[in-house]
């Protein structure tokens, strides 16, 4: 059975459509990402599943119950952790007393040592959680999240706001939960955070999923075009380049091609018979932020590219 | 069969436990936060004193002559009920809805009921300190009469402590953000402590009492005097009934109007999140 399975969920706020028709599953042990823009239904989403919210229409099960059941509503919480957008800690407890304090809500909790040293603030035990730092405070957050010891984690986009190396030590928190068979589903509207965490990836937009995959093949990323760069070798005209260039960009010329193998051949073969450099000479696919931002509309300015024919 | 067994809101002893754990960091973070500690216990505590200090061996015409000593005792005891339950509470669960606190509660394990038990149990103890230490100042520094029926003494303190509990939290759901909260609730207190004669006594059939009457502040003060007044029985049923009437009502809007997510930061109808408390 899977963990999470969502069928046509639906829901609005007065005339504001803020979920339509989303459907997905969860399956267990396995690491899914809802990425999207601001407003896009990430929360909103989560917060159903979570019972937090009611829903309009649509099946949702989460860990065999119907999240919107207030009689079954403490077992539920009993086997999930949340870690959520906002800071949400007691100042004036230490940080052992508030993982001590939540852990006695569970039945079958972490030590509260083990939580400390996941998150690294053995240090920090016995400081009240006012004069924590923004960072360590979160990490605090994302204990507290833990410490009941879940079988399913909801993280809400759980880094926003780190520094880079605050970022991989979450990161690395997460992935050992996961290690340890926990289910997770994390908002996030970092890429490289859904690329390196993520199993699979759901592009929600304006409260539709437009696209749905592992990170690698998401939006045909993995068939698709390839993009060709180069540095333009000195003393040749563009026209008499032996491949048609799709742009200029300065110095920089771009080849887009589904054939990229022949392409490469054509022009290397030109470039060592020739003599001519093809410097800083790269091919890639497009990344997940170029994916993520056709998926969601974004338009770039055509005025930035020089357009060769 | 299975599936009835399987649904365990209420676990008996575990509960009664998991409750008394919950009042004890509502205690903790009572205590530890200097500010709250102060402005509840401290305020009742020094107003007493410089008023019952001020009041000598004076008689008050408007209460036939009892000796103003015996009012102060009474009345900062409802001061001290009042600022636990109403001021002191509304303050906090506004600032801890809207720090996301609550929120974070609401997807944690902890009952609903269990929350608020372990807040009544915090104000019952809290409560019960101020009381102890008013009636030994009173006793010990200016000769007061302790009450001569403490079985409505208690029913008095009980009734007020439920009563405002529930005033209190109606108030912080009406209250739309973390800065408006202190103003807000001190406010309607000092006025409503102003206008009940809680300072100094006001006459039972002037127009000041005709409207304090309407507020469950008066009769609070009027509940906790009147075991303090040795020419009375010490029972004062109607003010104990408009007490449980207020107590009801703030129950109701309560319920309506409880939120358990920040609502400052809610412009649109988008971000609302309201969730009824039982449904």
């Amino acid at each position: 059975m899977s963990t999470v399975s969502v069928e046509h969920l639906s829901k609005s706020y007065g005339a504001t459509t803020a979920v339509e028709d989303v459907s997905f599953v969860v399956e267990s042990g396995e690491v899914f990402a809802l990425l999207g823009p601001n407003g896009a239904g990430k929360t909103t989403t989560i917060e159903i599943l979570e019972g937090f919210r009611s829903r309009d229409r649509g099946d949702v099960k989460v860990l065999g119950f119907d999240p919107g059941d207030r009689l079954r509503a403490r077992e539920l919480r009993e086997r999930m952790g949340v870690v959520l957008q906002e800071l949400a800690v007691e100042p004036f407890l230490s940080v052992r007393q508030a993982l001590a304090r939540n852990a006695g809500y569970y039945p079958n909790p972490r030590s509260v040592d083990e939580v400390l040293q996941l998150i690294g603030l053995e240090q920090k035990a016995s400081a009240k959680v006012k004069s924590l730092s923004g960072g360590q405070q979160r990490r605090l957050d994302l204990g507290l999240g833990i410490v009941g010891n879940p079988e399913l984690m909801f993280l809400d986009e759980p880094t926003t706001g780190f520094d880079p190396s605050a970022r991989r030590g979450a990161w690395d928190l997460v992935r050992s939960l996961t290690r340890g068979g926990t289910t997770v589903i994390l908002t996030t509207h970092y890429m490289d955070e859904a690329e390196a965490l993520a199993d699979r990836v759901a592009v929600i937009n304006a409260g539709t999923i437009v696209a749905e995959g592992t990170p690698e093949s998401l939006g045909g990323r993995d068939v698709g075009e390839a993009s060709i760069r180069f540095v333009l070798p000195t003393g040749v005209a563009v026209s008499d380049m032996p491949v048609a260039l799709t742009s200029v960009h300065g110095e920089l010329g771009e080849i887009r091609t589904d054939r990229e193998i022949e392409v490469l051949a054509a022009l290397t073969t030109w470039a060592l018979e020739g003599g001519h450099e093809l410097r800083s000479l790269t091919v890639e696919r497009s990344t997940l932020e170029d994916v993520y931002l056709r998926l969601t509309g974004y338009q770039a300015a055509s005025a930035t590219e020089a357009v060769v024919t | 069969m299975s599936a009835t067994a399987a649904i365990r809101p209420i676990r008996g002893v575990d509960d009664l436990r998991l409750v008394g754990r919950q009042i004890r960091y509502e205690q903790i973070s009572f205590w530890l936060n200097p500010i709250s500690a102060i402005f509840t216990i401290g305020f009742s505590v020094v107003f007493m004193i410089l008023l019952e200090a001020s009041a000598g061996s004076s008689r008050s015409s408007n209460l036939a002559n009892l000796k103003l000593i015996q009012y102060y005792a009474g009345g900062f005891i409802a001061y001290g009920v009042m600022s636990t339950c109403f001021n002191q509470l509304a303050i906090s669960l506004v600032v801890r809805r809207e720090m996301g606190l609550l929120k974070r509660l609401r997807l944690s394990p902890l009952p609903t009921w269990a929350l608020f038990a372990a807040i009544l149990g915090n104000a019952v103890i809290i409560t019960a300190i101020q009381v102890v230490a008013l009636l030994l100042i009173g006793r010990i520094g200016y000769h007061v009469v302790l009450p001569h029926n403490w079985a409505a003494f208690v029913v008095a303190l009980v009734v007020g402590v439920v009563a405002f509990t529930a005033i209190g939290i109606a108030m912080s759901t009406v209250i739309p953000n973390q800065e408006a909260a202190g103003p807000l609730v001190s406010i309607v207190f000092f006025i409503l402590l102003f206008l009940s004669g809680l300072w100094y006594p006001i006459a039972a059939k002037s127009g000041l009492a005709q409207i304090a009457s309407v507020f469950p502040v008066r009769h609070m003060i009027l509940a906790m005097l009147a075991p303090f007044d040795p020419r009375k029985s010490g029972w004062a049923g109607n003010d104990l009934l408009i007490m449980a009437i207020w107590g009801v009502g703030a129950l109701l809007v309560a319920s309506r109007r409880w939120a358990w997510a920040p609502r400052a930061a809610q412009g649109s109808g988008l971000t609302r999140r309201r969730l009824g408390l039982f449904r």
